[in-house]
This record gives structure tokens, C-alpha cells and sequence, in this order.
């Protein structure tokens, strides 16, 4: 196995301006051990990135609870999302058993919501490490419903977009990962796929919608969004990733919604 | 762009509803097997939608602020309308309409028994609105109190999506032309646009349903043109969502809708992605 360093991780989010810490309904995990930053090494890095409904009861924890299931998981698609939901049912009942305990049992408004279930995005990707220490090169390949995207950056150059590309597409209602679907064979079916190379000095941005339109936006006005998400977190970069994303809100450039960024950085 | 204010809790706007509440609406709507009178089928019309309104703003923690509701009726009196802990209100905010319904009642629903059929299921059914039938008919009033509480609530919150008034009625005015006042209404904006006004009538009448029209033409009498026409026109987004339930829509879709369920129109509201099953 590889044990050079060869991916560095940074994640940063924040939740919509005017709702609580508690009340972001995004989720991110990158494995191997879901540690949101640091360096990778001799294993495959996977990704998972989900954006809970607004409309949806237990968003933030469906949202959560897949992005831990299918960035951990080996298996297919279709067994992980069978597995997620089976364990899902326990999320659910351990909720409303602690609700019942808090003497705050669901009211009347709260049943027709989580008997419809939660509902998120899904973006699911993995980038294999190379073989040998002297490699530089390698593939990855990536799945989603709805609109949380990966963009990879090489040389100035925006080389794939996925599963969005146009900056118009995004709106109030992407395809999402239901926990009660009518269908599940529906969710595989519409899940979208995609494969590419990645090269040392490469880099990959996985983010959900608000900063997605953002970035495509700016990509289609001949402008470079990367260089700024490239040195967030750095002595180069904007002095923290809540007063950046604040600006863009109140200029009118990013929609006001919970926001998620998972920087990979290839050396 | 108009009509592209997002409605938050920091940012919330205003639903005023109109309910009829005179003498005529205890007249019965002929046809069906269970005769109903008027009064009944609007309160129930707008019990049906404060209680979607409450359970698409629902969370695990609450119901979030995104609308403040007042309710109005008229009738023998022009006034607050909600009943039970909240009568008397103006305008209430949404999670306080969750948590003080007049009584909660159980009813049963249909719902797919997941093998072809159906089955009853118990459904809670909340009541904040009882049926009332006397007196005149002052919707000239009813509309001009709404104006007086969105001016209002405008002052407040000049940003916010445009504030929406409802008006559930037979259409039979008896203190003037409702067009006038209607129009004063409508003018009334924020920075995202015009006031809505939307209308549900309901009729005697054994007419076919309308719902969402383009054209007063085919509408069967004169109180269900004169509505039509007061409607405001649906934004485009709202045009596509009644599209994507079935409405053939056109630019000249008007928020109106004819012996048929209204219900529709909260659906019309953007608060965040959408819950929707993949098929």
C-alpha cells in the first residue's frame, strides 16, 4: 500500500443567516475515519456530502445518517441505501422515544411530516489513491441525487462539474433521497454517475447548491471561484469562511442557505 | 425580479384570510350526496389550509415563523375571526396558530394500504375557524380592513414577499362593487412586488369546479366574474407550480378558484427545498 500523503481535506460549512448552529441541515463525511480535515494517505479517499430538505421533519439527521452510510459503506448503491434506511427506522423511534422523555411528545403538526419522512440530496465520491509512491495519477468516480455537486480544478481550468454544470439549474426542487421511498429501485435509477482521472496539483470541490450556483455563476462570467476557495482557511485567504460567505449573501451573490465545502487538494 | 423574496423567520411575510360568514353561506351547495351548506365547506376550506400552511412550516423543534396569519370575518360583523385562545387576534404568528387550534378533532382518512386499496386512517383535524352564517354580506369592509393590517405589516417589513389575502365567499356583496377596494389592495406592495389577492367561491349553484382560470369566460354567473377579475394574476412561479399539479395554466392564470379545493395555493409558497419522492 501507498503510505505517502498524497490528498489534503478541509471542510467548512455554515448554516443559513438567521438559524441556529443547531439548525444546519447539510452533512459531510470523508473517510477514511470522517475526520473533516488533515492529510490522506495509502487509502482511497470517499466523500459524501448531503443537503437535508427544508420541508422535510429530521432533515438534518437523514442528512447526516446518509452521508455516514454511503461514505463508509463498500457495498452497491442500491445495499446501502436499503441498509440506510432499515437503520433509519432506529434514528426515528430513538427520537421520538427522547422527545417523549423530554415531556415534549410530537404534536399534531410533526405526524404528517414524519410519516411522509425526511428527504436530502446526495453526493458520493471517491478518489483512488495510487499505487505506488511514484505515481501521480489516478481515477474517480462519483454519484449523486439532486443538486450538491464536485467540481475538479487543473491548471486554472474548471475540467468537470458533476452532476450540475449550468448555473440556472438549481432551484427549490432537486431530486432527492427520500427515507420512506415508494420506490427504491427509483432512487437507484435516477442516481447519476460520473468517472474522470485526477493528477498531482489537482483540486476538488465538493459543495452543496448555494455555493454550487455561486461557483458556476462566477465560472460562466469568465471569472476563477476556485482561487478564493483555494485559500480559504489559509494566511492568503479571507479572514474565516463565515465572514466570506456573509459578504456573498448580502451582495446578492449566494442564496442565503446552508452552505458546505469539502476541499480536497491533490499533491 | 419580483416575487423572489425568500421567507424566512428573519424575513417573514403575512397570509390574511377573508371568510363569508353572512346569512346566505347557510344556504346548502346543491349536488353530491351529502348536501353542505356554504359556511361549512369554507370553514373547513380554511381550517384545511392553516393546517397545511402550520405543517409545511413544521420542524422537529417547532413550527418556524415564516408567516404571520389573521383571519377576518364578516358577515354580521366585520372582525378577528379565529376562535378559541386566539380570538380577538389580528395577526398571529404561525407557530402560536399551531399550538392554539379551538379544539383538535380526529377524522379519518383514506390512504393506500400499500397492497392496491385503501384504508381508513385516523387523521388529526385541527379547528380554528367555526361555521357562521348571519347577516349582510361586507366584503367591501373585509377587504378594506386586510388592506388597513398589510399597510400595515408593510411598514413593518418592506422587504418581505408580498403578503397574500385570501377571501373565501359566495361572492354576493351587499355593501357595493368589491372591485374598488379589491384594486386598492392589490396596489399595496413591498419591495418583491404587489399584494396577492386570491379568491375561493363557493356556489349554490350545480356548476362544474374551476380552478385556477385564465378567463372569466364559462364562469357561470356574474359574482364568479367579478371575483375572477379582482384575483391577482399568478406569478410565474406559482404558475408552474400549479402546472405541476395538473392546472392548465397561461399568463393569464388568476389566484381564483371556482367550487374547488384551494388548498393548492400553500404549495405555491417557497420556503426551502421542496419534499418530493423520486418516481
Amino acid at each position: 500500500m501507498n503510505a505517502r500523503p498524497w490528498a489534503d481535506v478541509a471542510t467548512f460549512w455554515l448554516p443559513k443567516a438567521g438559524s441556529a448552529t443547531e439548525e444546519y441541515e447539510d452533512a459531510s463525511w470523508v473517510g477514511p475515519d470522517g475526520s473533516p480535515t488533515g492529510e490522506r494517505c495509502g487509502r482511497h479517499v470517499r466523500l459524501a456530502v448531503s443537503d437535508g430538505a427544508s420541508e422535510s421533519m429530521l432533515a438534518s439527521r437523514w442528512a447526516h445518517h446518509l452521508a455516514v452510510s454511503f461514505g463508509r459503506s463498500r457495498a452497491s448503491p442500491a445495499r446501502t441505501l436499503a441498509s440506510a434506511i432499515r437503520s433509519w427506522d432506529e434514528v426515528v423511534s430513538d427520537y421520538t422515544m427522547e422527545r417523549e422523555r423530554r415531556g415534549s411528545p410530537i404534536q399534531w403538526y410533526e405526524e404528517p411530516g414524519l410519516a411522509r419522512g425526511a428527504f436530502a440530496t446526495l453526493l458520493v465520491v471517491e478518489l483512488r489513491a495510487p499505487l505506488t509512491a511514484d505515481e501521480h495519477r489516478g481515477t474517480w468516480r462519483a454519484i449523486a441525487v439532486g443538486d450538491s455537486c464536485i467540481f475538479q480544478v487543473r491548471d486554472e481550468r474548471l475540467v468537470a462539474s458533476f452532476p450540475v454544470s449550468e448555473p440556472n439549474a438549481f432551484g427549490y426542487s432537486p431530486p432527492l433521497v427520500p427515507s420512506k421511498p415508494s420506490d427504491p429501485k427509483a432512487v437507484i435509477r435516477r442516481m447519476t454517475r460520473h468517472r474522470g482521472d485526477w493528477q498531482s496539483g489537482d483540486s476538488f470541490y465538493a459543495v452543496t447548491d448555494a455555493l454550487a450556483a455561486w461557483f458556476l455563476r462566477s465560472v460562466h462570467a469568465g471569472e476563477r471561484p476556485w482561487e478564493i476557495l483555494r485559500d480559504l482557511g489559509t494566511d492568503a485567504g479571507p479572514p474565516s469562511f463565515a465572514e466570506w460567505v456573509a459578504e456573498r449573501r448580502v451582495a446578492g451573490a449566494m442564496h442565503n442557505d446552508d452552505v458546505t465545502l469539502v476541499r480536497i487538494d491533490i499533491w | 425580479m419580483a416575487y423572489t423574496a425568500e421567507i424566512s423567520r428573519a424575513n417573514p411575510t403575512c397570509f390574511v384570510f377573508l371568510i363569508d360568514q353572512s346569512g346566505s353561506m347557510q344556504d346548502a351547495i346543491s349536488g353530491g350526496e351529502a348536501s353542505q351548506r356554504k359556511c361549512d365547506v369554507v370553514a373547513d376550506a380554511l381550517n384545511r389550509l392553516l393546517s397545511e400552511l402550520v405543517i409545511k412550516c413544521a420542524k422537529e423543534e417547532g413550527v418556524r415563523d415564516y408567516f404571520h396569519v389573521g383571519v377576518i370575518g364578516y358577515g354580521a360583523n366585520v372582525g378577528p375571526a379565529l376562535g378559541g385562545p386566539l380570538a380577538g387576534r389580528e395577526l398571529v404568528p404561525l407557530s402560536e396558530v399551531a399550538a392554539s387550534p379551538a379544539s383538535l378533532e380526529t377524522r379519518s382518512k383514506k390512504v393506500p394500504d400499500g397492497a392496491g386499496g385503501l384504508v381508513d386512517q385516523e387523521v388529526k383535524f385541527p379547528i380554528w375557524v367555526s361555521p357562521v352564517g348571519n347577516g349582510g354580506t361586507p366584503m367591501c369592509q373585509a377587504i378594506a380592513r386586510a388592506q388597513s393590517i398589510i399597510a400595515e405589516w408593510l411598514n413593518e417589513h418592506p422587504g418581505c414577499f408580498p403578503p397574500v389575502a385570501l377571501n373565501l365567499t359566495d361572492g354576493e356583496s351587499t355593501d357595493g362593487d368589491p372591485s374598488l377596494p379589491a384594486e386598492n389592495l392589490r396596489t399595496l406592495a413591498s419591495a418583491d412586488g404587489n399584494v396577492l389577492l386570491f379568491n375561493l367561491h363557493v356556489s349554490s349553484g350545480q356548476t362544474e369546479p374551476v380552478g385556477f382560470p385564465d378567463s372569466d369566460v364559462g364562469l357561470p354567473n356574474t359574482y364568479a366574474k367579478t371575483l375572477f377579475n379582482m384575483s391577482s394574476l399568478l406569478p410565474e412561479h406559482m404558475r408552474a407550480y400549479a402546472q405541476q399539479q395538473g392546472y392548465a395554466v397561461s399568463e393569464g392564470t388568476r389566484g381564483f378558484v371556482f367550487n374547488a379545493n384551494i388548498a393548492a395555493v400553500i404549495q405555491f409558497l417557497d420556503i426551502g427545498t421542496r419534499a418530493t419522492d423520486l418516481r
